[in-house]
């Protein structure tokens, strides 16, 4: 009896010992081939499906949010209510385009920490919350809109920020694209249709692109010869159409060649406030090389942007010891052309920073990281970069830039009952129309505490205009909508 | 002494279990809640309850088969809790309910042991033949019989408060009852059975001693293949060749054995679509993936996708599998748990048959001897069949996992089969 028991055990055993070979032949051996087959949702939907905290503009509109599908609740589609209005901004979360803007830079916070990872388990042993968790932006829902309509039917990118805090109020590049058409299994074709569009719709031009910023960088080089005391706000400058370039065959003059204002010498003011070539091409010789690519520097330029919450990339400046025996070449470029390049968000910066005193900002996105019960548990606080200017330089910046709004050549920037100030700034493109600048702040009185915005216009080949656009044309009446629209709420 | 030894290991798996449901809820999101205390403490009341009768009353029974049936409940429990929290909230009333009636079986057999079963053996064989018949009754009977998935094997009973309905399998109980009838009859008989005409090398029983055995078996097949019920039909079969072959060490019984499981499995094939199915999606799963190979494909894309690890409890997408919280569960805790969980699995039932075996082999009289061994050949077959149908060694044959599924008549059934081995074991040997 104990042998017909031994041996149907032993067939029990040889039964087991062969599923633990079948079970390992299928979880080892086989394994990938199973899990990357293609009918097997799991990986995929496991990166892809999992629930991402909601967006929300600075005035709660929701930007991106997540939605359970219907027939697996366990997998959520990412929902952009928006459509295009936040493409550049929030970015997307795609099966096959990977993650861009606030949803990659911010995916820590986005996506849960209910992963096997032993800080996410010692976090819920002391009791974290383990949900996704949302993020309220600083960006603001009707400026992101205004933003956006004042820029339809043309390439370019508009950027708001608040000067005191480095707060982004508004970031829109045009074209833009619906990221909902990106976020499914089978967007390759409408992915790779925005991918070879020749305008570029998945480019934010904001950030991510550099122009030669044309007169608008007379900001940087007034704010040289004031910081250096080369010249004062009133320093007399000869008042010319034209002038020849040293050891160059190349001239400089002023736009429609003509003189700046009717005497025969000029303030620097007056040069700022009319845009005149002439004067800031001398201005740019007097003041060197080092003290020009210092202060550009000490603005930002050749710096990665330090922001976090989205990728900025530097703006450009020669370095200093290139325009040795090369005034031209500097004269050029204290007037925005040739080497320099910004981009629109650097060049908000710069107006940002003369208004809040020569303090620059850092520039940030997020403005609250808020659990999963809407409570807030993050705040971001203003990052200080250092001081690019002294604050007697910025009030004389000040003074010239609200002469510009005022009796300049940015008059169509005019907000009624508010000081504006500001720049213009039409950037020459080699057989092309001129890109269109206008940078500015407002209110130039502000009282402490007052709301306060700092605004970059950029439009790439005159936009609409054409050959004839100016920045003061094109570029100012766009910042003006976007001024206005944030006056008018008292926000 | 062992009895301690068998308290820390209850008390480990009550923790794994406990542990488990926190890692299942920390994984969505829920963060620690009363769940894992609710499970700890139910599986300390069910099995604790077991433990200290059996202290009182059975103190030196092998205190292996409890510890190991709790691993996989927990095991078990913890996958169905992390697929369906209603499903195992019902889990935890049959944990304790299962826990209860192990106690009451093991008191009530405290001075005569099993041996109090072996007189009642016809009783046993009616009770069983009817309880098999039950799922027959008419839809429309205050109770009656259900279909699920093509198998008419559940009884459903609508209580005469509210508008619950109390679902059950009988044949789980009745497998139970029919290893005890066969260990009786066979104790009796299996000296004449042994003996018999020799026809060459092999060896003719006397019909007169196997009648009964043979009318017993074709009952049970009839109404389980009545109700298509073929994994059950398949374990029975087992189980009847299993002990006759036990009893008389006859190879003539094994031979019949495997030529009518041959037969059967064709006449089945042929007669049953659902049998036709599983065999197709058994052969070539991936032809017919949405449709009948969707299961078995679902399985082995889980089994591949946690591989040697698992992604972890919670982490996985075990959802997808069809039956995952019953018949499919290996497969979740192999998605989730990995090759390490899967392989922890198996090498507990062999631990389960090996203390089982032990206790046939030890047992000085044939009634235990068989009764052991019969209820050990049950639960390894069961585990064996429906492992290889996951993994796709065999066709799948619908059949729960001992301890493992959610199901309150199968926990129920296999506690009261271990119960039975533990008091078997009482007394043999120190």
């Amino acid at each position: 009896m104990n042998g017909p028991i031994r041996q149907l055990a032993t067939a029990l055993f040889v039964g087991l010992a062969v599923l633990v070979a079948a079970v390992t032949w299928i979880q080892v051996v086989q394994a990938n081939e199973f899990r990357d087959d293609p009918r097997n949702t799991r990986v995929i939907t496991a990166r892809v499906g999992r629930e991402r905290g909601t967006i929300i503009t600075a005035d709660g509109v929701v930007a991106a949010m997540s939605a359970p599908n219907q027939d697996d609740p366990q997998v959520f589609t990412r929902q952009y209510p928006e459509g295009d209005l936040y493409a550049h901004v929030v970015g997307y979360s795609t099966a096959l385009f990977g993650d861009t803007g606030i949803e990659a830079s911010r995916a820590a916070e986005l996506t849960s920490d209910r992963d096997s990872t032993i800080s996410g388990v010692i976090n819920a042993l002391l009791g974290g919350d383990l949900r996704p968790q949302g993020l309220r932006l600083t960006v603001d829902h009707a400026l992101q809109t205004t933003a956006y309509e004042a820029l339809a039917g043309q390439i370019g990118a508009v950027v708001a920020i608040d000067p005191t805090t480095g707060a982004v109020l508004a970031m829109a590049s045009n074209p833009t694209f619906d990221p909902n058409l990106l976020t499914g299994f089978n967007a390759g074709p409408q992915g790779a249709a925005l991918e070879n569009d020749p305008d570029r719709p998945l480019l934010n031009r904001a950030a991510q692109e550099t122009y030669n910023p044309g007169s608008t960088f007379k900001t940087v080089t007034a704010a040289a010869a004031l910081e250096s005391g080369v010249a004062g706000p009133a320093t007399p400058f000869p008042n010319e159409f034209r002038v020849e370039l040293p050891g160059s065959t190349a001239t400089i003059s002023n736009a429609g060649g003509r003189r700046c204002g009717d005497g025969a010498t000029v303030t620097l003011t007056t040069a700022f406030v009319l845009s005149c070539n002439t004067v800031f091409a001398v201005l740019g010789i007097e003041v060197g090389p080092e003290a020009l690519v210092g202060q550009a520097e000490a603005l930002g330029f050749n710096t990665e942007p330090a922001t976090t919450d989205f990728r900025a990339v530097a703006s450009a400046i020669p370095e200093a010891a290139s325009f040795e025996n090369a005034d031209a070449a500097l004269a050029q470029t204290a007037i925005g052309e040739r080497d320099v390049r910004a981009t629109p968000l650097q060049m908000a910066i710069i107006a940002a920073t003369v208004a809040n005193g020569g303090q620059l900002m850092e520039p940030y996105l997020v403005a609250e990281v808020f659990n999963a019960d809407a409570e807030v548990e993050e705040t971001s606080a203003p990052t200080p970069l250092g001081r690019a200017f002294s604050p007697a330089t910025a009030e004389a910046l000040s003074e010239m830039m609200e002469g510009v709004v005022t009796s300049g050549t940015g008059q169509r920037a005019t907000v009624s009952g508010v000081r504006i100030g500001g720049k213009t700034g039409t950037a020459e493109t080699p057989g092309d129309a001129p890109h269109a600048w206008f940078i500015g702040y407002g209110p130039v009185d502000a009282a402490p505490g007052e709301p306060q915005i700092a605004i970059a216009v950029l439009i790439e080949s005159g936009g609409a205009v054409g050959a004839t656009a100016t920045g003061g044309t094109l570029a100012a009446p766009i910042a003006r909508a976007v001024l206005a629209e944030f006056f008018s709420n008292g926000s | 002494m062992t009895r301690n030894a068998e308290a820390s290991l209850l008390a480990a798996a009550a923790v794994l279990a406990g542990l488990g449901v926190a890692l299942v809820n920390f994984a969505s999101g829920v963060g620690f809640d009363a769940q894992a205390a609710l499970t700890l403490l139910v599986f300390v009341l069910s099995f604790g309850s077991v433990h200290l009768v059996m202290r009182r009353w059975a103190p030196t029974a092998n205190p292996y088969l409890f510890p190991l049936g709790a691993f996989l409940a927990a095991i078990g429990y913890i996958e169905v809790y992390r697929l369906d929290r209603d499903l195992a909230a019902l889990q935890l009333w049959s944990l304790l309910i299962a826990g209860g009636m192990a106690s009451l079986l093991l008191f009530t057999l405290r001075d005569e042991g099993v041996a109090a079963l072996r007189r009642y053996r016809y009783i046993f064989l009616v009770v069983a033949v009817g309880l098999l018949m039950l799922p027959l009754l008419p839809e429309d009977w205050p109770i009656h019989g259900a279909e699920v998935f093509g198998s008419r094997l559940w009884v459903r009973a609508d209580l005469p408060f509210g508008n619950r309905t109390l679902s059950f399998q009988p044949g789980e109980i009745a497998k139970l009852l029919l290893a005890i009838f066969l260990a009786s009859y066979l104790a009796d008989r299996h000296m004449a059975m042994a003996t018999g005409r020799k026809l060459g090398p092999v060896h003719i029983p006397d019909p007169r001693h196997i009648f009964p055995v043979v009318i017993a078996a074709a009952a049970s097949f009839l109404v389980l293949i009545y109700q298509r019920d073929l994994g059950a039909s398949l374990l029975l079969f087992a189980l009847f060749i299993g002990m006759m072959y036990i009893a008389t060490a006859r190879p003539f019984y094994l031979i019949t054995g495997v030529v009518f499981v041959g037969v059967g499995g064709l006449i089945a094939y042929r007669l049953f679509d659902h049998v036709q199915r599983r065999v197709a999606a058994w052969l070539h799963p991936f032809d017919d993936f949405t449709d009948t190979g969707y299961q078995i494909a679902q399985s082995l894309f889980a089994l591949g996708s946690g591989s040697l690890t698992g992604s972890g409890l919670g982490l996985g997408r075990p959802d997808l599998i069809p039956a995952a919280a019953t018949d499919f569960v290996f497969a979740a805790v192999g998605e989730e748990m990995g090759l390490a969980g899967s392989i922890a699995v198996i090498t507990a039932y062999a631990l389960l048959i090996a203390a089982g075996f032990g206790i046939a082999l030890r047992a000085r009289d044939v009634f235990r001897k068989f009764l052991a061994a019969g209820l050990t050949l049950v639960i390894g077959m069961q585990a064996f069949l429906i492992i290889a149908g996951v993994t796709r060694l065999l066709p799948v044959t619908g059949i729960t996992l001992p301890f493992m599924s959610y199901g309150g008549s199968s926990l129920l059934a296999n506690m009261i089969l271990l119960t039975l081995l533990a008091r078997i074991s009482h007394g043999e040997r120190a």
